[in-house]
């Protein structure tokens, strides 16, 4: 993973308390996750507040639509794309 | 690194031997039913009330279709509702194709004694050219040769964290061997374009791909939908993946990390060897269809998980005379159906290859492919009609 992401991957399905550790440049970050993240899907690194960017491969893949806490599930409940949005168009930009 | 395959006129290499009969309907399928080791195009659209550019792009498939190297010698009707058209005469396409130096017949219901007689007259050409094509004989060939195009599809995150990496790997190797290698889908760039531009070849080749992103992301915003209720498709969300532009920056490690020399329109020749993206849509009764016609000699879908819960048999042939491979990552997928796959990396996920293990493996595969071993799709007869990639309205 890139340094400025603010989500990881779960390569192996994660409990909810479970702590888990994320390689990070030059050491690891020890965080819990507070729900349970399915193989595949997201966890938040830290605290992500309604709007901000988040952060995938070091690139934009949406902002968050709600307040997001450091250990939850990231994916379209609280993630929403800003691209090639006709709905946003259409209510008269972003 | 060399494979074997049949040296054409034009100096391209195939690693088929096929007698082509286009474009579709009854004179082509009738020939094709009657004799072995011939192929044709089946697909709805033929031309009548397309746009000059749609019959333009659907002339490029039919030509590209018949200067495949996979093609030994091709056979064209003049019976094709579309052939009034300029763009689609059966003598344009006739030209085009034998100037690349293999052979060409014609056959004209009007000349040769209506849809019967041009059906026996072009069985028994048909019957002459595979036999004449047989004589050929693979020669040993360098990797320079090879042509490839590639899709992901039903992507979850196996495709991102071992499936795409192999097919990544597989990409650098034959780019770098002075191959070419073709990848696609206009919409799943979204969101990942400036990590594409930054492996331009040359400052046109950014601005080719910021203008075709953009003309995409402009006919998407002009619909008034959410994207996310169209892409990412559903097997993508069940997989993990939240947005169209976290499923861009995904699909773009299908192209390795090679310099990207232009962009490409459906179905259209690269003038030169290398990377090149192609303007196209993620179907793949389209993309593949659209990658032979380029003049891909081996294609290859990598597979995801999501959504094919159930599918034990994966069928196959959208890429009318090229060897097409499953390949996928994900062992629920390859579990059901490895009957189908020809390529499984999930190997990567469970600690016993790395990501280079795995993508020399599935170069060797290609390799053994391209020499003339089948792929597994190609035991099979069952053939999908092709969906051509035409963007303007009918008419």
């Amino acid at each position: 993973m890139h340094p400025n992401d603010n989500v990881a991957t779960a390569v192996e399905e994660i409990r909810a308390g479970e702590e888990v550790s994320v390689p990070v440049a030059g050491g690891a970050l020890t965080l819990r996750a507070t729900e349970m993240i399915p193989f595949g899907f997201k966890l938040a690194l830290q605290d992500i507040p309604p709007g901000a960017i988040i952060r995938k491969y070091g690139e934009t893949i949406g902002r968050a639509s709600t307040a997001i806490a450091k250990g939850n599930l990231v994916h379209i409940h609280n993630l929403e794309g800003t691209r090639a949005r006709g709905d946003l168009e259409r209510r008269g930009g972003q | 690194m060399s494979f074997l395959g049949y040296i054409r006129p034009d100096g391209s290499v195939g690693t088929r031997n096929h007698v082509l009969v286009i474009p579709q309907g009854i004179i082509a399928k009738s020939v094709c039913d009657f004799v072995a080791g011939t192929k044709t195009i089946l697909t709805a659209d033929h031309g009548s009330g397309r746009t000059a550019n749609d019959r333009e792009q659907i002339a490029r498939v039919l030509i590209g279709l018949g200067r495949s190297p996979n093609v030994a010698s091709v056979i064209v009707h003049a019976a094709s509702p579309g052939a009034g058209y300029p763009e689609l005469r059966a003598e344009r396409l006739v030209d085009e194709i034998a100037a690349s130096g293999k052979r060409v017949e014609i056959l004209d219901p009007a000349k040769d004694g209506g849809t019967y007689g041009a059906i026996l007259k072009g069985i028994q050409l048909a019957r002459r050219m595979v036999h004449e094509a047989s004589r050929s004989r693979r020669e040993k060939v360098e990797d320079e040769h090879l042509c490839l195009g590639v899709k992901c599809g039903y992507s979850d995150t196996t495709s991102g964290i071992a499936g795409n990496p192999a097919v990544g790997y597989l990409y650098d190797k034959v780019v770098a061997a002075g191959g070419t290698a073709l990848f696609g889908e206009t919409t799943e760039i979204i969101g990942a374009e400036q990590a594409l531009i930054r492996r331009a070849a040359r400052p046109e080749v950014a601005e080719a791909i910021l203008r075709t992103v953009t003309v995409q992301e402009d006919r998407a915003k002009a619909t008034g939908l959410d994207i996310r209720t169209v892409n990412p498709v559903p097997s993508n969300i069940k997989g993990g993946i939240s947005s169209l532009e976290e499923k861009s920056l995904g699909a773009i490690h299908k192209a390795g990390t090679a310099p990207i020399q232009g962009v490409l329109k459906y179905a259209e020749r690269p003038t030169r060897k290398g990377l090149y993206f192609v303007d196209n849509w993620m179907g793949h009764l389209s993309i593949f269809a659209g990658y032979a016609a380029a003049g891909a000699n081996v294609v290859l879908f990598q597979l995801g998980g999501g959504g094919v819960a159930g599918r034990t048999l994966l069928e196959g042939s959208p890429s009318v005379v090229v060897p097409f491979l499953w390949a996928t990552a994900n062992p629920r997928t390859y579990a059901a159906a490895t009957d189908s796959i020809d390529f499984y990396s999930g190997t990567v996920i469970e600690g016993s290859e790395t990501p280079e293990e795995a993508g020399e493996r599935l170069y060797r595969t290609v390799i053994d492919v391209a020499s003339g071993t089948l792929s597994l799709s190609e035991t099979l007869y069952y053939t999908e009609p092709i969906d051509l990639y035409l963007q303007e309205p009918r008419f």
